[in-house]
């Protein structure tokens, strides 16, 4: 009985072409993009699901652009071209190439400089400064759409890591519905870094990690950042198992 | 009746003259590079006058052009050349004498004929070459073994023995000598431009009258680049304003591209950019085209967006957030980490370094193009921001992120990495520099860079 409940439900989203909005545990050999870390790429089965809209979200020093990078070095390495709508203007070129992305297959969409926030705090100083972040975060998704809508890239990815909180909860929640639904029927993978949860489609995955930094050395004189050792937690899984965690090296 | 304009030698080459002498002559006109030409002068003695008056106005048309030329009118196309590369100034030779002119002429002159007079299908790429240089020596030494001297001497023998004897080549070489063609004159087809006027009854001041204006040009421009197989590679608008000035801006593309509606939407961007800053009377728009390509996509490579598509995104998101914020990074050579640089998102059709594979479904086999160490990334602060450290022993023990914050204590360190450059140039780009990595209570590993001549503490990025 409620399987046909269920089924006429189904239907009847589909038939309004909301089909996208329903929750589904996520499917072995559906379309996906690797993200460049094989523990990660078997925690989400397979990679980033295509045609939808994911997160990465955790604090400072969790790991979460390198996780990106790496999917994006993965991706420009097999011949696709990607795109980063950096609001905060926060990508480090260098860290990136390290990573191994083809960078002129990266196109990279600044935006304005907001080093006036603090990164851990996210307390803006003045109340002018508010409307700069506002007008950027307005139009990094504007950004966003603009080259989900173009077509042909194979990951989109928008970094509003930085931005306060208080300047995305001042969006509209249907914002993240509509971007979902931009992506809905492509092959390109929407990806979202921030601090928090923000708004993945039905479909999509919230990749949520958390890390603790590794040091080499005794002496003050030998001591360097090893790396970071990270623990992601996905939102959906394929089957339940136990938790995994993979390692980041430090490039220096 | 043939004319053949050769550039006399003491005079500077000017690419396109002398086509433009006899196309203003004659609209038969076949070129041969920038210094000959030959045209079809039938019926000009109807128009300009007698053969002599003919040559003269076109030599002085190209005088008035700085370009000295020999002139020879003849009546085959064959004997004009000759007499044209052999003799200076003018000659000219009446119907049916052009055989008794030639006759002087020495063997060598041969050696000026193209191939597009002697074959008939000369390949494109060997037209208005000369022919095959082995083939004609060879031929020419045998006519010197057996005594000839002059075109006369050659003319005189019997074409069958000569075809005989010296192939196909000496068979046109002969006829060459007696001054017939062996192939017709070949117009060559004047580049055409592809330009759109349109005069506008009242003034257009903004944008969105402009567009439908556009519309109707770009859809006449994209068929004529249609028919002429052509993609613009650039677009020049100029717009007539009221003030009687000029608006003009030029756009390049990235790649040939010939849909209306991406052309009119650029232009459009662009104006939008750059408005034109009074009401716009003739509306001019100039395609400078290139051959059409044909790309041959691959089922094994990643889908990447049409040079259309992505022309009109990079203009739309510069409109959105400024031509300087969009592009493809670039690292730039140097020992400062924060050096880096912008370039035009061009993505490169280079095979990629890993092709992509079918990759099976199961999820937890052969990732072998996965990159096996996935690396730290440095979230990079622009400009550096300003923090507060506690210094014991030289080494950073606490930090404040600004004035407002409270101290956090450093839970481990490393460093200093020290850092210099441009100290010669005594400008603002100049740094030395001390950095360290230092990992907080709060979680936070954080890039410090302390400024070594004025002791104050920056934060570089998170590493994330």
């Amino acid at each position: 009985m409620a399987s046909a409940a269920l089924a006429q439900l189904t239907q009847l989203l589909d038939s309004k072409k909301l089909a996208g909005t329903l929750t589904r545990p996520l499917e072995q050999g559906r379309a996906c993009t690797k993200s460049g870390v094989a523990v990660l790429d078997e925690h989400l089965a397979g990679g980033w699901p295509q045609g939808q809209l994911s997160e990465i979200v955790g604090p400072a020093s969790s790991g979460r652009t390198s996780v990106m990078l790496s999917t994006l070095a993965h991706v420009t390495q097999q011949g696709g071209v990607v795109a980063l709508v950096d609001v905060a203007d926060r990508l480090d070129p260098a860290s990136a190439e390290a990573a191994g992305v083809v960078l002129d297959r990266l196109l990279w969409v600044r935006g304005p400089h907001l080093s006036s926030f603090q990164a851990d705090g996210h307390r803006p100083r003045t109340s002018r400064p508010m409307t700069v972040v506002d007008l950027a975060v307005q139009r990094g998704l504007r950004a966003f759409d603009l080259i989900v809508r173009a077509g042909g890239f194979a990951v989109v990815a928008c970094d509003l890591a930085d931005v306060p909180a208080r300047s995305l909860r001042a969006l509209p929640t249907a914002t993240w519905f509509r971007l979902g639904h931009v992506l809905e029927g492509q092959d390109t993978v929407g990806l979202l870094l921030a601090s928090q949860p923000l708004g993945r489609s039905a479909g999509g995955v919230s990749l949520a990690l958390q890390a603790r930094s590794e040091w080499a050395g005794r002496s003050a004189q030998s001591r360097r950042l090893a790396g970071l050792s990270v623990t992601p937690a996905v939102s959906q899984r394929v089957r339940r198992g136990s938790a995994c965690s993979f390692a980041l090296s430090a490039t220096r | 009746m043939f004319i053949c304009l050769v550039r006399d030698s003491l005079s500077p080459s000017r690419p396109g003259v002398l086509a433009t002498v006899a196309r203003a002559c004659s609209p038969r006109v076949e070129t041969h590079g920038d210094d000959v030409v030959l045209c079809d002068g039938r019926g000009l003695t109807r128009v300009i006058g007698m053969p002599a008056v003919i040559a003269e106005e076109m030599r002085r048309m190209a005088w008035d052009r700085e370009v000295g030329v020999r002139v020879a009118i003849a009546g085959s196309r064959t004997a004009a050349w000759l007499l044209a590369h052999v003799r200076s100034g003018t000659t000219i030779v009446s119907d049916g004498r052009e055989r008794a002119q030639l006759e002087r002429l020495s063997l060598p002159a041969l050696r000026t004929l193209p191939s597009s007079l002697l074959t008939h299908r000369p390949s494109p790429a060997k037209r208005g070459n000369r022919v095959d240089s082995q083939k004609l020596d060879e031929v020419l030494a045998t006519l010197d073994r057996w005594g000839l001297v002059t075109l006369g001497d050659f003319a005189r023998l019997p074409r069958a023995e000569v075809l005989t004897r010296l192939g196909a080549l000496g068979g046109r070489l002969h006829q060459a000598a007696c001054g017939e063609d062996a192939t017709p004159l070949v117009p060559s087809v004047e580049a055409p431009r592809f330009v759109e006027r349109l005069e506008l009854e009242w003034p257009v001041e903004g944008l969105e009258p402009l567009s439908f204006v556009l519309a109707r040009m770009c859809d006449g421009l994209s068929a004529a680049l249609a028919a002429a197989d052509r993609g613009a590679v650039s677009l020049t608008t100029r717009l007539r304003l009221v003030t009687k000035a000029t608006h003009v801006r030029v756009l390049t593309m990235p790649a040939p591209m010939r849909d209306a509606k991406t052309l009119r939407t650029l232009i459009l961007l662009d104006l939008e950019a750059n408005p034109a800053p009074a009401g716009i009377d003739i509306v001019e728009v100039e395609c400078g085209v290139t051959p059409g390509r044909i790309v041959q996509g691959s089922l094994l490579t990643y889908p990447v967006p049409t040079p259309e598509n992505l022309s009109t995104l990079i203009a739309r998101l510069q409109a959105l957030v400024g031509e300087d914020r969009v592009g493809a990074p670039v690292v730039v050579d140097s020992h400062d980490a924060r050096a880096m640089a912008m370039q035009a998102f061009a993505p490169s059709t280079s095979e990629p370094q890993n092709p992509r594979t079918f990759e099976p479904q199961n999820p937890g086999t052969a990732p072998g193009t996965l990159n096996p160490e996935p690396r730290t990334s440095l979230r990079r602060r622009r400009p550096p921001t300003p923090v507060r450290v506690r210094l014991e022993k030289a080494t950073p023990v606490e930090v404040a992120m600004d004035s407002m914050s409270s101290f956090a204590a450093v839970t481990s360190v490393a460093g200093p990495w020290r850092t210099s450059g441009q100290w010669w140039t005594n400008d603002a780009g100049s740094w030395d520099r001390d950095e360290w990595d230092v990992a907080l209570d709060t979680g936070v590993t954080y890039r410090l860079a302390r400024h070594r001549h004025s002791n104050q503490w920056d934060v570089e990025g998170e590493v994330d």
